[in-house]
């Protein structure tokens, strides 16, 4: 063994000084919450009950946007998902902006219940507030989901409860808890159904995360898959190359 | 000198230490430490939700720099300080492994080959540990760490022990273990 070969002080204070600069660094990223941007209210929203040539069905489906948009965005998401609140708050404000209010693209939110035990009534919440805002004021279900997301707890799911979800319904304006509570009553097991056809879609479609992203050109039938909560750059790249294929 | 069952725990936290210390000795191995605990923490962050990671860094690597703090806060957020905390400990362990190994593998290859094939399984059960909570994500299991008990956490206990068992028994490299008859 040569003298090299011993612990010195001053390596010792390296190792520590940077094992402690490591730690810091990740504790800084873990901790930096997101954007505390205004949840997206598109301008326009067109129920429809057409199913896309992508397959989908959209009766019952939350939509935003024009009818005739070029491109359709099936965002599969859950509620309970970090990642999605990411997306929701820093970058779909922008492609609404960009893209779907202008009516280059429509947005076709479609459940895919994954993080934990309430991912899927809480998807059973979203579809019963659609369903009964969808021909008075189809804009109020952006809201609640909107709320919905910044309902969200930076530790653990238990915030996810029926109390959670009755007082977002109840802040909602245009919303009635009661009938949305009829509905979960009443048609939980067809809206289930329905969810589960959501999951099948997604798993055809080889999503393995939420978010998750088709990009559809609906003239060409070009399409496109975009996973996670990328940088807007990388949407309104995928977006423009869609759109012209 | 015999040892009895009761020191075999005092010997293995002596190796232990001597192990975990063992980068210190030169510059040289305190870097390949450093070097290995930063790609260990880039991969197994970049794991937490593979399909991402690879079209981010596709389309542009330099994105590297958004998606490792989006997935650091993704991992705070889906299993809390415990869960970042021990993807830290676990990135730190590998890198001395790794350090550790490359020191073991010289002496071996100086050794013969059947000291060589002695310290394999070692460094497969280090490596196993290490790729487990990836794996999950790889295969596509959505969600699959979220229903993992304790949000993965035990997973990532257990690759921990699993490291420390595989550093404790190896100890210092430089020194050579005679196990007790």
């Amino acid at each position: 063994m040569g003298p090299e070969d011993t612990i010195t002080r001053r390596r010792a204070l390296l190792a520590g000084g940077g094992t402690v600069a490591f730690g810091g660094t990740v504790a800084f990223f873990a901790s930096r919450s997101g954007s505390d941007a205004q949840a997206y209210v598109p301008d326009t929203v067109r129920p429809s009950e057409e199913t896309t040539g992508f397959g989908v069905d959209l009766a019952g489906r939350p939509i935003a946007g024009e009818s005739d948009a070029a491109v359709d965005i099936y965002y599969w998401t859950d509620y309970l998902c970090p990642f999605c609140k990411k997306f929701e708050t820093e970058t779909l404000p922008k492609i609404g902006r960009d893209y779907v209010d202008p009516g280059k693209a429509r947005l076709l939110t479609m459940s895919y219940p994954n993080i934990g035990e309430y991912s899927t009534p809480a998807a059973v919440w979203s579809r019963c507030v659609w369903d009964h805002v969808v021909d008075t004021e189809p804009a109020a279900f952006w809201r609640w989901h909107g709320a919905a997301f910044a309902a969200q707890s930076e530790s653990g799911q238990e915030w996810a409860n029926d109390e959670t979800f009755t007082s977002i319904t109840e802040r909602t304006k245009r919303v009635s808890a009661v009938d949305v509570d009829a509905c979960r009553q009443d048609r939980g097991d067809t809206v289930r159904a329905s969810i589960d056809t959501d999951v099948a879609m997604a798993q055809s479609a080889r999503i393995q995360g939420t978010p998750g992203f088709v990009l559809y050109n609906r003239e060409s039938d070009a399409a496109g898959q975009i996973v996670g909560a990328q940088p807007y750059d990388n949407f309104a790249d995928a977006l423009d190359r869609v759109s012209e294929a | 000198m015999t040892e009895t069952n009761s020191s075999a725990p005092r010997t293995w936290l002596r190796d232990l230490r001597g192990a975990l210390v063992y980068p210190l000795t030169s510059n040289g191995r305190l870097l390949t430490t450093g070097v290995a605990t930063g790609l260990t923490y880039v991969v197994l962050v970049l794991s937490a939700f593979p399909q991402f990671s690879v079209q981010v860094l596709t389309r542009d690597p330099a994105d590297l720099a958004y998606a490792l703090p989006a997935l650091t806060r993704e991992v705070y957020l889906g299993s809390g300080w415990l869960g970042i905390s021990l993807v830290v400990a676990y990135a730190l362990l590998t890198g001395i492994a790794v350090t550790n190994t490359v020191a073991l593998v010289r002496h071996a290859r100086r050794a013969g080959a059947s000291t060589l094939a002695g310290i394999v399984p070692g460094l497969l059960a280090a490596g196993c540990a290490s790729c487990g909570a990836g794996v999950l994500g790889a295969l596509g299991f959505v969600g699959a760490m979220a229903a993992l008990p304790f949000e993965g956490n035990l997973l990532r206990i257990g690759g921990i022990a699993l490291l420390a068992t595989v550093l404790g028994r190896a100890g210092d490299p430089r020194t050579c273990s005679i196990d007790p008859p």
